[in-house]
């Protein structure tokens, strides 16, 4: 059990900076996600801390001590691949037993490794088919029995269920969850899938080009962004952002009452989550109108698309409500929900 | 300041860390380099040697005091008047330039037979491997029966044109350059097929269906889709059979010896008759050195476009 | 533009039955998606479409022609492959005059017709490009143009969002949604993404075990599944299905569901349907759930996962383990048992030994 620390650290891969200058700790038995697009260092990250690549500066720490001279195989961190790397040609045990076999470890020791470990992970029933035999679902579990079973202090995975269908992903992440809450260990976890992270985390860091923007517990980030980057990259739909011009969203000419809402001061931009945008029957007279541009009903809620001008908002509403494509509808933001944002992006407050 | 100390520190030792690897690593690679260094460099520099020489065993001397029947280039110059090397080159350049296309068309052809499946396809797949695995020598062997004036090839014209026929292949300069190309084509074909089926497999399935959905018929397939991916393998192909064909020698020479008269003489058959009968090292040693270089100049040239291809196909 | 029926369609492979008498009729410029899990038969239907498959039984018909023994080149389909099937060592201008080029089009023409796709599809600034190495969603337009080139009367496309990530996965579904609405051709799309199917099509045709379960628009299949498979596979998460049997009680009949205690009383319209002591599936789905309830399910919290602008409750475990979906503002915490109410309208019964939806009797 471990705790990692980073401690300005830099790691340039030619003239490209993979990681800026990060500091940031772990705490012990932490569900810690690294969340941002593509090349925004994720991985870069993983890596350090795995001691595949060494920082060009700033110290990494696993439970406190240096690691930047302690090579992969000491560091006693595993990790899960995102093509999860099984031995096609061995079972599942084998596989769950290579790490112990690998370090000449007595049978009987092995036996009650795996033992344990398949029990943990309720792969016990499927330990002797091979991974060709096994679902989606199931090899996950064998990788990751397989990474648990040396007892590493802290383990890492690398986008590990991105591959799995929909339906799979909801019910592993939930899975995975479970797992490293009755293991205690200390897991870092990379994903690009913004619902994933906020499912699994206790807290995210959200990345973008090898910086942090913000770091916290899902709910905190996802409710109270530091910046306009950071609540795009939550939440499905994304948030929608408006451009202000003396307290009104300019682009909706007057169709978007903010009345109701106090603007702080320096507000550029207004963000108002999909949920907090309200779509209300065309009646009050005098308020502008948009017009409905599609509407997708998913189910359980229904995602209305709107267009004024240049300018396209999306609204989450709960359950089927009737809405017509191409009819027009009146506008309002539920009280007390709206962010803003000053002209560089940052979150600014009454 | 005590971290910046602390960093030049890390840095510094990073950097020596690097050199040192640097050095280990060339230590334990240097018997092995000298190893290399000796199979391969040391032999070319001593025919280098003695391709300036008029060396040969029957002077008496040992190789390495060739140096005094120094000649300079007069091998080289000597190599430019020999008739007889440059009909074998010629002659060697035209078979290669009749086998290798038959091996090649043909060899596409069976390969693009035995892509799809059809009954009997495993066990025909391995007859038609057979060839290859003869003996060169024991393939001449059985073409020099097969085209006897009294053997099974005329005899089976004699059946189909109803009178006896009684060709002496191997003893007109034609047809035994004919007979001998015949024995290499039907060795070497199956190599081909075997290269051109591994990559006609590798022409991927949904390219070739997206193509057809467009309306492309089966030739316009071929010609846009299959073969364009298939390039590098082709060049493969061709390189490795222009290169061995350049070399061939055994049933050749089991059918032939090289006759009658230069008929089939190559230039693997010239040279071991030269260095063999006529035992003038020297010179053997530049006419070799010269058809070294240009074998080279066609791998390099080979090599270099695979590799441009592989760059493009990524 | 072209209508599609398929009639009575079978194929097997040896003893393998891959799709067993499908009978679906697609209007004229309408999206269907033939959504269900892997080997549910959906490729096979498309690859019979396409013409690339031979039906076993049944017949597919273009409007009223019969495409019985029709080669693929000739059945003016197009066809958007799982991994688009770019020709990697071609250009985009290549690619998108292939189809021209193959049937022999003047190039003046062909010319025209590249370029006036490659404007429509905004292609324009990387024509002369070569296609290898460019990003997915220039990859996905650039196979839609090639196929939409021809003109084709039908539209096939086998998964194309199923190698994109999920970030960028919502971009590509609007942009193809867009590019179906300007083209306004039949469209036939296969996915396993019951999201896809939900937000694109005009008609979903769930489908699983080489059968067609249900056809209808998203919200109708949604909302009245035939049966618990379609219950289940539509919806994230999807609907909850607890195993009973139907009890009848001083209030009336309920539905006894084992680890989860007895159901609320049956509708009127419910009781009249069931008998005592049927077994049956009791479904709901998450979103409708409520905790004011004192009579009905009761489970235990096992996890609260939050994701933004929701907050699930996972109830109960092996036994009965169900999902319901709340607002954020939800007060519940792990190992706090809880009672679920369900408004009637909102519960759906199938039976237990079929599977399929128990019409309600009016």
């Amino acid at each position: 059990m471990a705790s990692i620390a980073f401690n300005n650290v830099t790691k340039r891969f030619g003239d490209t900076i993979a990681v800026n200058n990060l500091s940031f700790e772990i705490a012990d038995s932490e569900f810690f996600c690294l969340f941002g697009p593509p090349l925004s260092g994720k991985t870069t990250i993983l890596k350090l801390i795995l001691g595949l690549e060494k920082p060009d500066d700033g110290e990494i720490l696993i439970d406190g001590r240096p690691v930047n001279h302690v090579s992969p195989a000491r560091r006693n961190v595993a990790m899960v691949f995102q093509n999860l790397a099984l031995f096609p040609h061995m079972s599942a045990e084998q596989n769950v037993r290579f790490p112990l076999a690998e370090r000449r470890m007595d049978e009987s020791h092995i036996a009650s490794r795996v033992a344990d470990v398949a029990a943990k992970l309720h792969i016990g029933h499927i330990l002797h088919k091979s991974p060709a035999q096994l679902s989606g679902g199931e090899r996950q579990r064998v990788a990751i029995a397989r990474a648990l079973v040396r007892d590493p202090v802290a383990y890492l995975m690398d986008d590990p269920i991105s591959a799995l269908d929909a339906r799979l992903r909801e019910e592993t992440r939930v899975e995975l969850k479970r797992i490293q809450n009755e293991l205690g260990r200390t897991m870092v976890y990379v994903t690009h899938d913004q619902e994933e992270a906020m499912s699994v985390a206790d807290r995210i860091a959200v990345l973008e080009a090898g910086s942090i923007r913000q770091i916290g517990a899902p709910s905190e980030i996802y409710d109270n962004p530091h910046s306009s980057y950071v609540a795009r990259m939550l939440g499905a739909p994304a948030m929608n952002l408006l451009e202000l011009d003396k307290g009104r969203a300019s682009a909706l000419e007057g169709a978007l009452p903010l009345s109701g809402l106090a603007v702080p001061d320096g507000a550029a931009q207004i963000g108002i989550r999909p949920e907090d945008l309200l779509v209300g029957p065309a009646l009050a007279a005098g308020q502008g109108l948009v017009r409905v541009y599609e509407v997708e009903p998913l189910g359980g809620v229904t995602v209305v698309t709107l267009q004024a001008g240049e300018t396209s908002l999306r609204a989450m509403v709960r359950g089927q409500p009737k809405i017509d494509p191409d009819s027009q509808v009146s506008l309002s933001v539920a009280a007390g929900q709206a962010c803003f944002f000053a002209g560089d992006g940052q979150a600014v407050r009454i | 300041m005590t971290v910046a100390a602390l960093d030049t520190r890390t840095e510094a030792m990073e950097h020596e860390d690097a050199r040192d690897s640097r050095k280990l690593g060339f230590w334990l690679t240097l018997p092995a380099q000298l190893l290399v260094l000796f199979i391969a460099v040391f032999p070319i520099l001593m025919q280098v040697y003695i391709s300036l020489t008029d060396w040969s065993p029957l002077d008496g001397i040992d190789w390495w005091q060739a140096h005094q029947l120094w000649n300079t280039f007069a091998n080289y110059t000597d190599l430019l008047e020999d008739n007889r090397f440059w009909s074998a080159l010629g002659r060697t350049a035209l078979v290669m330039a009749i086998c290798v296309p038959c091996e090649f068309l043909l060899g596409l052809g069976l390969a693009i037979l035995f892509v799809d499946n059809f009954p009997g396809r495993r066990f025909l797949y391995s007859v038609l491997l057979v060839p290859m695995m003869v003996v060169p020598a024991v393939a001449g062997y059985m073409f020099f029966m097969l085209f006897q004036s009294g053997g099974p090839v005329n005899d089976i014209l004699s059946f189909f044109t109803g009178s006896p026929v009684r060709i002496a292949w191997l003893s007109d300069p034609d047809l035994a350059l004919f007979a001998v190309i015949v024995s290499d084509i039907w060795q070497w074909t199956p190599l081909m097929f075997l290269i051109l089926l591994a990559g006609l497999v590798g022409v991927p399935e949904d390219q070739l269906r997206a193509a057809t959905l467009l309306g492309a018929s089966w030739t316009t397939r071929f010609i846009t889709i299959v073969l364009p991916r298939m390039k590098t393998i082709i060049i493969i192909a061709l390189a490795i059979r222009v290169i061995e064909n350049f070399k061939v020698f055994d049933n050749f020479y089991i059918m032939t010896g090289g006759g009658p008269g230069v008929a089939t003489e190559t230039i693997s058959i010239y040279i071991y008759k030269v260095t063999q009968q006529e035992l003038i090292w020297g010179y053997v040693a530049a006419v070799a050195l010269v058809i070294l270089i240009t074998l080279s100049v066609v791998s390099a040239y080979a090599i270099k476009r695979m590799s441009r291809s592989r760059e493009l196909s990524r | 533009m072209t209508a599609i029926h398929l009639e009575n369609l079978s194929k097997s492979f040896g003893a393998f039955t891959a799709l067993k008498g499908m009978n679906l009729d697609i209007a004229d410029g309408e999206f269907v998606a033939l959504l269900g899990p892997s080997g549910c038969g959906k490729s096979t239907t498309m690859n019979m479409i396409s013409g690339l498959l031979e039906p076993s039984e049944g017949s597919i018909r273009f409007g009223e022609r019969d495409m019985r023994g029709v080669p693929m080149g000739r059945r003016g389909v197009g066809f958007v492959f799982q991994n688009y099937a770019i020709f990697t060592h071609m250009s985009v201008y290549d690619n998108l005059a292939y189809g021209l080029k193959a049937t022999g089009v003047a190039k003046a023409e062909r010319d025209r017709r590249v370029k006036d796709m490659a404007e429509f599809l905004h292609l324009t600034p990387m024509l002369n490009k070569p296609s290898a190495g460019l990003s997915v969603n220039i990859l996905q337009r650039l196979a839609i143009g090639r196929s939409a080139i021809m003109e084709p009367a039908i539209f096939l496309l086998d998964e194309p969002l199923s190698n994109v990530d999920a970030a960028f996965r919502a971009v590509m579904r609007t942009e193809l949604k867009h590019l179906q609405r300007q083209f306004r051709q039949t469209m036939v799309y296969v996915t396993h993404d019951q999201l896809e199917a939900m937000t694109m099509a005009d008609r979903i045709a769930v489908m699983d075990h080489g059968k067609l379960l249900q056809v209808g628009t998203p919200i109708d299949v949604y909302n009245n599944p035939s049966n618990v498979f379609v219950a289940g596979f539509l919806g994230s998460p999807g609907m909850n299905l607890l195993k009973g049997m139907i009890v009848r009680t001083d209030l009336g009949m309920r539905a006894d569901l084992g680890d989860a205690g007895l159901s609320a009383p049956l509708s009127s319209a419910q009781e009249k349907s069931v008998s005592d002591g049927q077994a049956i599936v009791y479904g709901f789905r998450p979103e409708h759930c409520q905790l004011t309830g004192d009579d009905g399910i009761r489970l235990p919290v096992t996890f609260v996962e939050r994701i933004g602008a929701r907050t699930i409750l996972h109830l109960g475990n092996k036994g009965a383990s169900i999902k319901g979906v709340f607002d954020n503002d939800v007060v519940a915490r792990s190992g706090e048992i809880v009672t679920l109410s369900i408004d009637h309208a909102n519960i759906r019964l199938f039976d237990a030994g079929s599977g399929d939806a128990i019409v309600e009797a009016r």
